[in-house]
């Protein structure tokens, strides 16, 4: 059997809303990812290819999951477009789906489930048709089914509303409380009602009642209580003399001193109250932050390399600048304005004097050849607000593609991939490349892809 | 920061309505403004209806008002606290400390019933 999942973004956009900068189907609940627990089940119902469809950018995912070798089963990924419904999608996915029997999950749905029953023969032997349905979507079955008979009774199969933050906290509380043996969680389970994680500290005092899930690299200080029902991320600190219990305390979270949460979810500086839907940014850091992932290494490199390569531009290109810009705008073949972009930074904008370039005269031709329309915004290469190749500025009267921002892929360059790509012919064309490169790139590639910028700005009429 | 007084049920009760914002910048006039209400009387109610937002500073100073008002045998007791500011009193454990209500005539009423000063 194979399974093709089916997600819409607007489906899950509450999820968006609550966890910005994750997509929804990697959000944890119970510290595992929406994903694994869909995957986890297709594999108990026998599928041995799934295919995961939407119409975002699935980037994230496909990096999280990759090519499924990791639970034994074949995983690829594919497109769809808002309007498509499932019939549409079988017959885009036809190749996929071949003449076998296709179980389709529609939707963003969490499954309840049993690790412990067959689920392989009990939907070999079901007939085509819908299999089970809720208001999130639905599990539907095409292809004929195996002949092989299921013995026993149908297995535990629900599936449970997930359309807010409250639902969402009943559920892990749900799982906590009830059915952690029903699932596979990540963490050590040496004894029932507990999972711990990796690298977890425990300093003296602190009580941990069970039931509890820790993530990996957490640290609890002393004279902290977690639990009973506390479900804990990775990368969390909780420090002395807190108490957590009934709550979600989600990855990369530092829970300040003496602090009591109780019945509540903390995602970095955002604490919200589930039952009544209220929410608070945390303004005092030493209450509830954010914990930041260190840099990478290759993409520090590579901001490395940008403002190296930045910087040895400026030093090339400063003599022609002074020298030839005073004659062009003698000529009125200079014209420049100033425009106000959105910054790599998050939430910071950085004003540039766009200059547009007319290849009508010599100077203007070795002006455009040496990209001296481009000199001043090197500067914003080096204070980090802009990176060397990167996509297309985006304006503050402009937003940012959702997908971009959320993702963390808005990197603004002074040359942008699209220019080193000579196909693009629309704007959307352009989004195509720029979105690419800023999932695919590094340092190497960055280098060629300026190179071929500067290169095809050769042939360029003007500018503009 | 509007402050009254209210002798409705015999006993002179200072009510205070809080700004939008409590912060570091402006914790120290409220820790001013109620030195000044103590001499009026040492029960007082704080009325949070307007209060959107209050960090630890600002806590702090709610607090410090509370320890005075108790040195003088009075009390500080908090009416018409929001969701997002009682967020921040049930996380801190500020809340035990407090007698809420959800209204002033109601925290004014207390006064004169239990737990009165």
């Amino acid at each position: 059997m194979k399974t093709i999942i089916i997600t819409k973004g607007i489906e899950y956009r509450w999820l968006r809303d609550i966890f910005p900068g994750r997509h929804p189907l990697l959000v944890t609940l119970c510290n595992k990812p929406f994903i694994e627990f869909l995957i986890d089940f297709c594999i108990l119902a026998g599928s041995t290819g799934i295919r995961i469809i939407s119409d975002e950018v699935m980037s994230d995912v496909e990096k999280h999951c990759e090519n499924g070798s990791r639970w034994g089963v074949e995983i690829s990924y594919a497109n769809l477009l808002p309007t498509d419904n499932v019939q549409k999608v079988i017959e885009k996915n036809s190749r996929f789906c071949s003449n076998e029997r296709v179980m389709v999950i529609n939707g963003l749905l969490f499954i309840h489930y049993d690790k412990r029953s067959d689920y392989r023969s009990f939907f070999a032997s079901l007939p085509v048709g819908e299999v089970i349905e809720c208001s999130n979507g639905n599990i539907s079955l095409t292809g004929a089914a195996s002949g092989a008979e299921h013995q026993e009774g149908a297995p535990p199969l629900s599936l449970p509303v997930v359309d807010g933050i409250d639902k969402y906290y009943r559920l892990a509380a749900g799982i906590l409380h009830e059915r952690l043996t029903h699932y596979v969680l990540p963490g050590y389970n040496n004894e029932p009602d507990c999972f711990i994680g990796r690298n977890v500290v425990l300093q003296k005092g602190v009580s941990v009642i069970k039931p509890v899930i820790i993530g990996n690299n957490v640290q609890i200080l002393a004279g902290s209580i977690i639990g009973p029902g506390a479900i804990i991320g990775s990368n969390v600190i909780i420090d002395r003399e807190s108490r957590v219990s009934e709550s979600i305390v989600m990855d990369n979270t530092f829970i300040g001193e003496q602090l009591d949460v109780d019945r509540k979810i903390a995602e970095g500086s955002l604490l919200i109250d589930p039952e009544s839907g209220c929410s608070l940014t945390m303004e005092d850091p030493h209450l509830l932050s954010g914990i930041k992932q260190p840099t990478t290494t290759g993409s520090a490199l590579q901001w490395l390399a940008h403002r190296i390569a930045a910087a040895w531009m400026i030093m090339i290109l400063l003599v022609p600048y002074l020298v030839i810009k005073p004659f062009l705008e003698w000529s009125g073949l200079l014209k420049t304005k100033k425009i106000v972009y959105h910054s790599v930074i998050p939430g910071e904008n950085v004003s540039l004097t766009f200059a547009s370039i007319e290849k009508k005269s010599v100077l203007g031709t070795i002006a455009l050849f040496l990209s001296l329309d481009r000199f001043t915004w090197l500067f914003k290469v080096l204070n980090g607000h802009f990176a060397l190749i990167g996509c297309r500025p985006v304006r503050t009267d402009q937003t940012i593609q959702a997908a971009n921002n959320n993702l963390g892929l808005y990197r603004p360059g002074v040359f942008s991939y699209s220019e080193a790509e000579k196909w693009p012919e629309n704007d959307i064309d352009s989004d195509i490349v720029d979105h690419y490169y800023a999932v695919h790139s590094n340092f190497i590639k960055d280098i060629s892809m300026t190179q071929k910028a500067l290169f095809n700005r050769i042939n360029q009429e003007s500018s503009i | 920061m509007i402050f009254q007084l209210d002798t409705s049920t015999k006993k002179t009760i200072g009510i205070a309505a809080l700004q939008v914002r409590i912060d570091a910048n402006n914790c120290n006039d409220l820790k001013k403004a109620f030195s000044h209400w103590l001499h009026y009387s040492p029960n007082i109610v704080f009325d949070c209806s307007g209060l959107e937002f209050i960090d630890s500073s600002g806590l702090g100073a709610i607090v410090s008002c509370l320890r005075r008002a108790l040195e003088l045998q009075g009390d500080l007791r908090l009416a018409g606290l929001g969701p997002k500011v009682s967020l921040i009193f049930e996380l801190t454990k500020a809340k035990q400390l407090f007698s809420m209500y959800p209204d002033t005539s109601s925290a004014v009423a207390s006064f004169s019933t239990v737990g009165s000063a």
